[in-house]
This record gives structure tokens, C-alpha cells and sequence, in this order.
């Protein structure tokens, strides 16, 4: 019974939304694949695609190395339990924060008259015109990526913190008398136990970067120009601020298509790996 | 422990790593543990000086707002932002309703999620049909979300659920269900069958059974999940953007995000708002830390801080 809610919940929706995106905007009528093909000529879809890239590439590479080598620096230095405790309590507040509280820090960070930042940059010797964290192209994507490193960082650092956790001492110790240095030991004795864990890692944050929405809405809401118009800012515009629900939802399908085949993909690999 | 004085310097024994050539390493060591510390110092300021930042300027009085460079602390403190936001500005209305839905979403997603898990875990299903659901469930987590909004709204609208709370339970309930099942699966699997039947042999029925032996063992999984239900539905922004429209039905994140774009320039009650909205799922998560990754991550990581 409760799966039949979550299938109408779910599948209607789908259902809907392919008959939607097979009619014209406004005119009704059966379009075929009119809406389909017309993403092909949508030149702003492609910056908007090409931002997405740009996002999900920076947030989720700088997530992955950092969370990485700081898990592995960490399970090799800080012994003591509290010092551990100490680090998962930090490192666990940033993840619950609500993106758009999120977005509220930084915001308040960021403001380029009242913002703390620019302030602590003029106190550390930096004394050119204020820099306009928000408001300039390049450093509006610097911001709404570094939020997000920010709150997810900390995920794959306590997941692959984990991980190193699981690795049998016995086999570090075994490393240690055929003379494995700190890296040997990362690359032959480590890695292999975080495979399926950083895979999972990427591919959690992989999902989560490309529909990014929240914080982006309430740091900058996709401006300056489309420079952070990402995907799901887009399909936002054309749908809720153009209504044109019919050539949103085949953007959408496009979306499901593509994420429902790596998902596949990634799903027989994990399923491998982890069971 | 040895007799005599004989072994005084332990012979170094074949396969043993002896003290002598671990002595440089070691103080390589100690340089990158310092190095570590520092960095986890720094970051520690990375991840806590924003919330300070946050928590000061909501206790800052308007006027201090303008001082030029900005005090780090306020001067005079006062909850003045807070009051504004809340009652000035009717966002408690948000807040109430915020709070309604979250534990609307909280019970059905329990009690939806116990429906699928239990018998999911007890009765003879075929092990295709289980692990088919399960990853199929695990699938719904992928599915970004902005692209099953639009024909929920299409949908939403349709029925006359726009603008309305029930809208919301529906959805935050769907969404909540895939990672409640795993969760509640998990904790489950570790009751042994044979306490339950146990119960059964000395005549309860099902139900009862589930009810006095089963619940009460698993009930820390269901209190974990409730909580982080709750949390996730408290911190949800997109559904509530779209399929609301006015106060009546509004969540606090709305509130939060209409400060924002709306009153850019009164940074304290901004940020007094935003600490409401923070404050709530951090402290609940803190409570319930011991589960987060675990949930966030489908049980694939367990955790043991």
C-alpha cells in the first residue's frame, strides 16, 4: 500500500510530465518532439550547461581531494579520542545547516560594503577597490562553489575518515615491516578500502552538485547575467517565471534520461563493491 | 618476566620493526602533525567564525550596523532583530507552519516507512522483489529534484492542493520515505527473529507482537529517523518555493529567502532569521549524530563516534 503512494507520487508526475512536454507551449495540440528538439537550438541552455559543468567539476573535485587527503592526514596524526570526537562535531554542523542558512553566512560574508570579508582583506594588507564577491562573474562562481565545498566538504571527509577506520590494523602493521612509506601505504593498502567508498562519495555528490538550487537561489539567483544560471535555475525560469511547463518538462525528461543511466551504471558498480 | 639477566637488550627478532630505524621517520612525523593540527586549527575558524558572524550581527541593534569597519562583536546587544523578524514581520506565521508540516511529515513518514520496512524484512518475499525495491527506493534519492517540481506543481494545481500545507506532507513524505526504509531496514535486521517468535508461539498475533517487542526494540532507529526527517523537511526550500504561495502556507525557509531578495539591506534580522532556521536541524542532528552519515548515505557508511 505505502509503495503504491510512493509510485503515484512518483510515476504520475512522470506520466504528466511526458504528456506535457509532448504539447505546444500555450497552443495545446499534439507537438511531437517539437519541445525535444528545441533544446538543440536553446543557446542559453548551453551556458547554462556549460555552468553546470563548471560547478559541478570545481565543487565536487575540491570536495573529493580535500575531504580525501584531510581524511587520510587526520587517521594518521590525531589519536586521542577527544581529538576525533572533536573533529566529527565540527565537521557534522555544516552538513545539517539548511542550504539556504547557508546561503544567509555567506551572504552576510560576502556583502561587499557591510561584509566581513573584504573587511579582514583591508585588515591583512589588501587595500584595491572592494572586491564584489557576489556581483562579478568569476567571483560569483568562486562563492556559490565555495559554499558548497564548505558544507560537503566535511561529508566525504567523515565518510572516507570512516572508511580508513575499517582497514584492518593488522594490514597497516604488515605494510609498516615490508617498509610501506606513507604513501605506498595510502596508494596499495588504503585506497583499495576506500574504492567503493569514494565512488559512492562521487557519486552522492556528483547527483547533488548537478541540481543544485538553493544556495545559488539565495547567494546570487543564477546572476550576475546567467553566469550562475545553473541547470536547475534555469528549468526554474522557464517554468515558473515564463510558464512554459511544456518545454520545462522536456528539459527535464532530457535530465531523468541522463541521471537514471549513470545511476544505472553506478548502482552495479556499488552494489559489487559494497555487498 | 625472563628469568636471569640474561635478555637485558631484546635480540631484534626477524619480521619486527626495531626502535632505531623508526627514529627519523618519526620526527618527520611529528612535523606533519603539527602541520595537521594547524590545519584542522584554521579550518575549525573556517567552519565556526561564519556562524559567530551570523549570531553577532542578529544581536546587533540596527544602528551598529552602519559603523564602518564593522564590530566583530556587538555592542549593545539586544534581541531586537529577532522580535522584528518573528512577530514584526509575521514570520512566525512561517515558523508555526514550518513546525506543523515538519511533524506531519514526521509521523507519516514513520508510519509509511514501518509499513514498507517490516514486512519488507519479515515475510517471505523473493529476494529480486526486495533488493528491486530497495534500489529502486535508493534510485528516488538521484532524482533531482527540480525535475519531478514541475509536474508535482502541474499535478498540485490540478487536484486544489496549491498553496496549501497537506501539499507539502505529500511531498517531504515521499521524499523522506526511500532513506527512512533503509534506516528503519537496518534496524530491523539486527532484531533477532527469534524474540519475535518467540512472542508469536506464546500466542500474540502479529500486530502485537509488532507493537510490544519489536517497536520497543528498534525504537532509538525510529526516534534517529524521525529526527532526521524532521530536520530534512525543516530544511527543504524548493518544493516550498514553488507550491506555496502566501503565508498561509509558506515554510520558514521561505522566510528565511524572502529576507534575502526582499529587505537586502536589514542584515540583522537577516541573519537572525537565519539563525532560527539553523539553529533548529543543528540541534537536533547534534542529538542524533550518532545516525547522520549512516542516513545520509543509505547505511552504506556506519558510524561509531
Amino acid at each position: 500500500m505505502p509503495v503504491l503512494f510512493l509510485l503515484t507520487v512518483v510515476v504520475y508526475p512522470l506520466v504528466y510530465a511526458i504528456g506535457l512536454s509532448l504539447q505546444y507551449y500555450r497552443l495545446g495540440g499534439f507537438a511531437g518532439l517539437h519541445n525535444f528538439a528545441f533544446a538543440f537550438q536553446d543557446s542559453l541552455l548551453g551556458a547554462s550547461l556549460r555552468a553546470t559543468a563548471i560547478y559541478v567539476v570545481l565543487a565536487m573535485g575540491i570536495e573529493c581531494l580535500l575531504g580525501l587527503a584531510l581524511a587520510v592526514a587526520v587517521q594518521r596524526t590525531v589519536r586521542s579520542a577527544l581529538g576525533r570526537t572533536l573533529a566529527y562535531l565540527l565537521f557534522i554542523v555544516p552538513m545539517v545547516t539548511p542550504p539556504v542558512a547557508a546561503g544567509v553566512i555567506f551572504r552576510l560574508m560576502y556583502i561587499p560594503e557591510y561584509g566581513i570579508l573584504n573587511v579582514l582583506l583591508r585588515d591583512l594588507g589588501y587595500h584595491g577597490r572592494p572586491i564584489l564577491w557576489m556581483s562579478s562573474p568569476g567571483m560569483a562562481m568562486f562563492s556559490v562553489v565555495s559554499v558548497d565545498v564548505w558544507q560537503w566538504m566535511p561529508f566525504v571527509f567523515l565518510v572516507l575518515f570512516a572508511g580508513l577506520s575499517a582497514v584492518p590494523p593488522d594490514v597497516i602493521e604488515a605494510g609498516e615491516v615490508d617498509g610501506a612509506g606513507g604513501w605506498a601505504r595510502f596508494r596499495h593498502l588504503e585506497l583499495p578500502y576506500l574504492k567503493p567508498l569514494l565512488l559512492l562519495v562521487l557519486v552522492f555528490r556528483f547527483t547533488d552538485t548537478l541540481r543544485v538550487f538553493d544556495h545559488v537561489q539565495v547567494l546570487t539567483m543564477g546572476g550576475p547575467g546567467a553566469s550562475t544560471e545553473f541547470l536547475s535555475l534555469y528549468l526554474y525560469r522557464i517554468a515558473f517565471k515564463f510558464n512554459n511547463l511544456n518545454y520545462a518538462s522536456a528539459l527535464a525528461l532530457y535530465v531523468v534520461i541522463i541521471v537514471s543511466l549513470l545511476f544505472t551504471v553506478a548502482s552495479r558498480y556499488l552494489s559489487e563493491e559494497l555487498a | 618476566m625472563t628469568s636471569g639477566g640474561q635478555a637485558v637488550e631484546p635480540r631484534p627478532v626477524p619480521g619486527r620493526v626495531t626502535a632505531v630505524p623508526a627514529a627519523r621517520p618519526r620526527r618527520r612525523r611529528s612535523i606533519l602533525r603539527g602541520l595537521v593540527l594547524v590545519s584542522l586549527g584554521v579550518l575549525a575558524g573556517v567552519y565556526l567564525f561564519p556562524f559567530a558572524w551570523m549570531i553577532s550581527t542578529s544581536l546587533k541593534p540596527t544602528r551598529e550596523l552602519y559603523l564602518q569597519p564593522p564590530s566583530l562583536w556587538p555592542l549593545r546587544p539586544t534581541l531586537d532583530a529577532y522580535t522584528a523578524a518573528l512577530v514584526g514581520a509575521g514570520d512566525w506565521i512561517l515558523l508555526r507552519n514550518s513546525v506543523i508540516v515538519c511533524l506531519a511529515t514526521v509521523a507519516a513518514t514513520l508510519a509509511m516507512a514501518l509499513l514498507i520496512a517490516y514486512p519488507l524484512t519479515r515475510l517471505r518475499v523473493s529476494p529480486r522483489f526486495r533488493r528491486g525495491l530497495l534500489s529502486w527506493l535508493l534510485s528516488l534519492r538521484f532524482l533531482p529534484s527540480m525535475v519531478v517540481v514541475i509536474p508535482i506543481f502541474a499535478t498540485v494545481r490540478t487536484v486544489g492542493l496549491y498553496d496549501q500545507l497537506p501539499a507539502l506532507v505529500l511531498i517531504y513524505t515521499a521524499f523522506s520515505l526511500p532513506f527512512a526504509v533503509w534506516m528503519l531496514k537496518g534496524f530491523l535486521q539486527e532484531v533477532p527473529q527469534e524474540v519475535e517468535e518467540a512472542a508469536l508461539v506464546d500466542g500474540a498475533g502479529r500486530p502485537r507482537a509488532f507493537f510490544r517487542i519489536v517497536l520497543p526494540m528498534i525504537s532509538p532507529g525510529v526516534l534517529a529517523a524521525g529526527v532526521i526527517t524532521f530536520a530534512l523537511a525543516w530544511s527543504e526550500f524548493l518544493y516550498a518555493l514553488i507550491l506555496t504561495a502566501t503565508p498561509r502556507s509558506q515554510t520558514f525557509s521561505i522566510g528565511v529567502w524572502s529576507f534575502v531578495t526582499e529587505f537586502e539591506i536589514i542584515w540583522n534580522q537577516m541573519a537572525a532569521v537565519g539563525v532560527v532556521s539553523a539553529l533548529v536541524p543543528i540541534v537536533l542532528l547534534l542529538c542524533a549524530r550518532r545516525y547522520v552519515i549512516s542516513a545520509l548515505t543509505f547505511g552504506a557508511v556506519r558510524e561509531k563516534t
